[in-house]
């Protein structure tokens, strides 16, 4: 998986700048939460349901060899070829010779993160395949020669007319105007028609792999990942190891809860289950049909203490909840996945000598814990990961040093109020009636930037023994 | 390559898993049970089918009988279109049906290029979500449901289930008897897409519009329902 994660500082910088963007980042900060919560709203189960959904994610990854056994033995009897990746390099290799040994010329994708992950459209563009992305937001992207900002909807960091251009650009349709969104879609769906007749391999991911009978759930608005799945002659669903479950009821409880998170809907306009090749008695759908399920670290991921990690379900709701995300938007995390579920997942995946500034894009707010549809606690995570990145010493030494005294004074409580007795007063008189402080000794970094608000004249300590003395007169 | 990469992820998670034998693992998933879902009232199932569908955006229509739901496909189609034509799948309840009655003559087969409108006859309603549930076969080739301006489905009052768990139940009874479709769709509402600035556009890449007609006796409140909301042209 490639990154750029080690930018992320100066890509938050350029982000922070960029006020037309800020815009679209604040539609998804402003009223992406206000989709969900309507929809979680209404359904008042949404909590056990978190919790019942939980309790299944943790058997299957307690479970993990015998499901996926068992999901192989379903496909492998449903038609399917089944093939397990270690790593993204692997997946790549094996979707191209799938590919090569059909002598497969054009490409159709429908949305995949997992591919994304592995760098599959380059790789394949590499060994002379055209591949197209046709989920709108990825299309977008693809044209534009970008990552996704976004793990649903990939290209929501860009204008209506910046897409117009990009169309202007690559679609050979004569002079045309785009007087609204709809006149966008128009021509995005006549072009990917075009692609979709003519595709010789589809390439789409799962939400889910049900072990009980092979079939790999999908889930889509758009309808592209069926069009996909359909429509050419080879199939190639690429996921990953932990997206299985034991029973179709499982899935569908999870679908109940990624797609409120998601979109704020009860259900996607498809959710689709695939079993496999045509059947006798079918007139249409692919010939060959193949599931790659790759690895890449997730278990080793499942043996640490970062597990939680594998219960995610992509919905998105800690992206949309989170003020960094809101602020910076994805592209400055350089990976992915972006968000509180990229902070963890991306060093995770490739190491946190990479991205260890992505653990500290966090204000430890907890809104990500509290929206997580399942349930997994992100600030823990993230803290767990500054804490390794410290003891693997990739914080400066002043950094470490000022946080081992911190934590020195912290162990030695009458030190501590003794010292911030003194000090805290002192911030107080310094900030005056401002009530601010513009330079603070050790963190210019803040001081450079913005005013440091001037504490309390007294610490909490001195305040809670001066209410108990008085409390204690009376 | 990827057998060797099977053999070795398969050893590593056999060595890091609860060592349970496949009974006990099963039996533990049994002690879990269901997970909650969101109330549905029980009272007036088609009533809420059809709130459920609006709210998908899809159009709906309520029809006693078979006679009375060709004429108002041929309806549907007439005000849309302008015309009669229909693709629909091999499926004998569609085939049965008295089609000549509303001059429709259905071409049954697989949706191709200019054809704007395509029938399906759903094995399920799910009253939840407002979906219905088809499977892939010669009575529902996926063109006719993914490639068409417009997507009729017909769903009997009878085949309405309550939630998607009771929709397992039946889809699973019917794997059990007919063997596992190539595909099981569940379908609500027009294709759409939120990828340009969040804003809702209907049509993405498959039907720009999803029409359900209900077949069978109904409450009279259904009935007004669907009256009050009939499809514009």
């Amino acid at each position: 998986m490639e990154i750029s994660s080690d930018t992320f500082l100066d890509n938050a910088s350029a982000a922070l700048r960029d006020t037309d963007k800020a815009k679209r980042r604040d539609f998804i900060a402003i009223a992406t939460p206000q989709i969900r919560k309507a929809a979680i709203d209404e359904f008042e189960g949404f909590d056990a349901l978190r919790k019942h959904v939980k309790r299944i994610r943790q058997h299957s990854l307690n479970n993990l060899a015998h499901y996926l056994e068992k999901f192989e033995q379903e496909a492998v009897q449903n038609g399917n070829r089944v093939h397990f990746a270690r790593d993204g390099a692997q997946l790549n290799d094996i979707v191209l010779d799938i590919c090569q040994q059909h002598g497969a010329k054009k490409v159709i994708k429908g949305k995949s993160m997992i591919t994304e992950e592995t760098g599959l459209n380059d790789f394949l563009k590499r060994g002379n395949l055209d591949v197209v992305e046709t989920d709108l937001g990825e299309y977008i992207i693809q044209l534009a020669g970008e990552a996704p900002s976004h793990i649903v909807g990939p290209a929501l960091h860009k204008s209506a007319d910046e897409i117009g251009e990009l169309f202007l650009k690559n679609h050979k349709l004569g002079d045309r105007e785009f007087q609204e969104t709809e006149n966008l879609v128009d021509e995005a769906r006549g072009v990917l028609r075009e692609h979709f007749l003519k595709g010789d391999v589809g390439i789409i991911g799962s939400n889910a792999l049900i072990a009980e009978n092979g079939y790999s759930m999908l889930v889509t608005n758009e309808g592209n990942g069926d069009l996909c799945a359909n429509l050419p002659d080879v199939l190639v669903i690429c996921t990953s190891i932990d997206r299985v479950l034991p029973r179709a009821e499982d899935a569908t409880a999870m679908l109940r809860l990624l797609v409120r998170s998601a979109t704020g809907q009860p259900q996607t306009c498809y959710t689709s289950f695939y079993s496999g090749p045509r059947r006798d008695t079918d007139i249409d759908g692919p010939v060959e049909t193949h599931f790659v399920l790759l690895d890449n670290r997730r278990s080793d991921i499942l043996t640490s203490d970062y597990r939680e990690m594998l219960e995610c379900i992509r919905c998105g709701a800690c992206l949309n909840h989170c003020p960094i995300y809101a602020s910076v938007g994805g592209h400055a995390y350089g990976s992915v996945y972006q968000g509180p579920m990229g902070s963890v997942l991306t060093p995770l995946l490739t190491s946190l000598e990479e991205s260890s500034a992505l653990p500290n894009a966090c204000t430890t707010c907890g809104r990500c814990a509290e929206v997580c549809p399942a349930d997994i606690p992100l600030p823990d995570l993230l803290r767990n990961l500054r804490q390794e990145e410290n003891d693997k010493k990739l914080t400066s030494s002043r950094w470490r040093s000022g946080l081992k005294l911190h934590s020195w004074l912290a162990r030695h409580p009458r030190l501590y109020q003794w010292v911030t007795g003194i000090v805290i007063p002192a911030m107080h008189i310094i900030g005056g009636s401002r009530g601010r402080l513009s330079r603070l000794p050790m963190a210019s970094g803040w001081t450079s930037q913005r005013d440091f608000p001037a504490p309390e004249s007294r610490t909490f300590m001195q305040q809670y023994k001066a209410r108990l003395r008085k409390n204690h007169e009376q | 390559m990827s057998n060797s990469s099977r053999a070795e992820l398969l050893d590593k998670l056999r060595d890091t898993a609860s060592g349970q034998s496949a009974g006990r693992i099963e039996l533990e998933r049994n002690a879990m049970g269901s997970g909650n879902a969101p109330f549905v009232s029980a009272n007036n199932l088609s009533l809420t089918y059809l709130q459920n569908v609006l709210a998908n955006r899809g159009s709906i229509t309520c029809v006693a009988n078979r006679n009375e739901a060709v004429q108002a496909v041929g309806n549907y189609l007439y005000g849309h279109f302008r015309s009669h034509r229909l693709v629909a799948g091999n499926d004998p309840r569609l085939a049965a049906m008295p089609w000549r009655d509303a001059g429709v003559l259905p071409r049954f087969g697989s949706l191709e290029e200019g054809e704007p409108a395509a029938l399906s006859y759903a094995k399920l309603g799910i009253v939840e979500t407002g979906a219905v549930v088809t499977y892939t076969g010669k009575g529902n080739p996926c063109a006719n449901h993914l490639l068409p301006e417009h997507h009729l489905v017909l769903v009997d009052v009878n085949d309405l289930v309550l939630n998607l768990e009771q929709a397992w139940e039946k889809i699973n009874g019917d794997l059990g008897k007919d063997g596992r479709p190539r595909g099981i769709n569940m379908i609500a509402g027009p294709s759409s897409t939120a990828d340009i600035e969040g804003q809702v556009v209907y049509g993405a890449h498959g039907p720009r519009r999803w029409h359900v007609i209900l077949l069978g006796e109904v409450p009279e409140e259904t009935r007004e329902l669907a009256k009050n909301n009939a499809p514009t042209d």
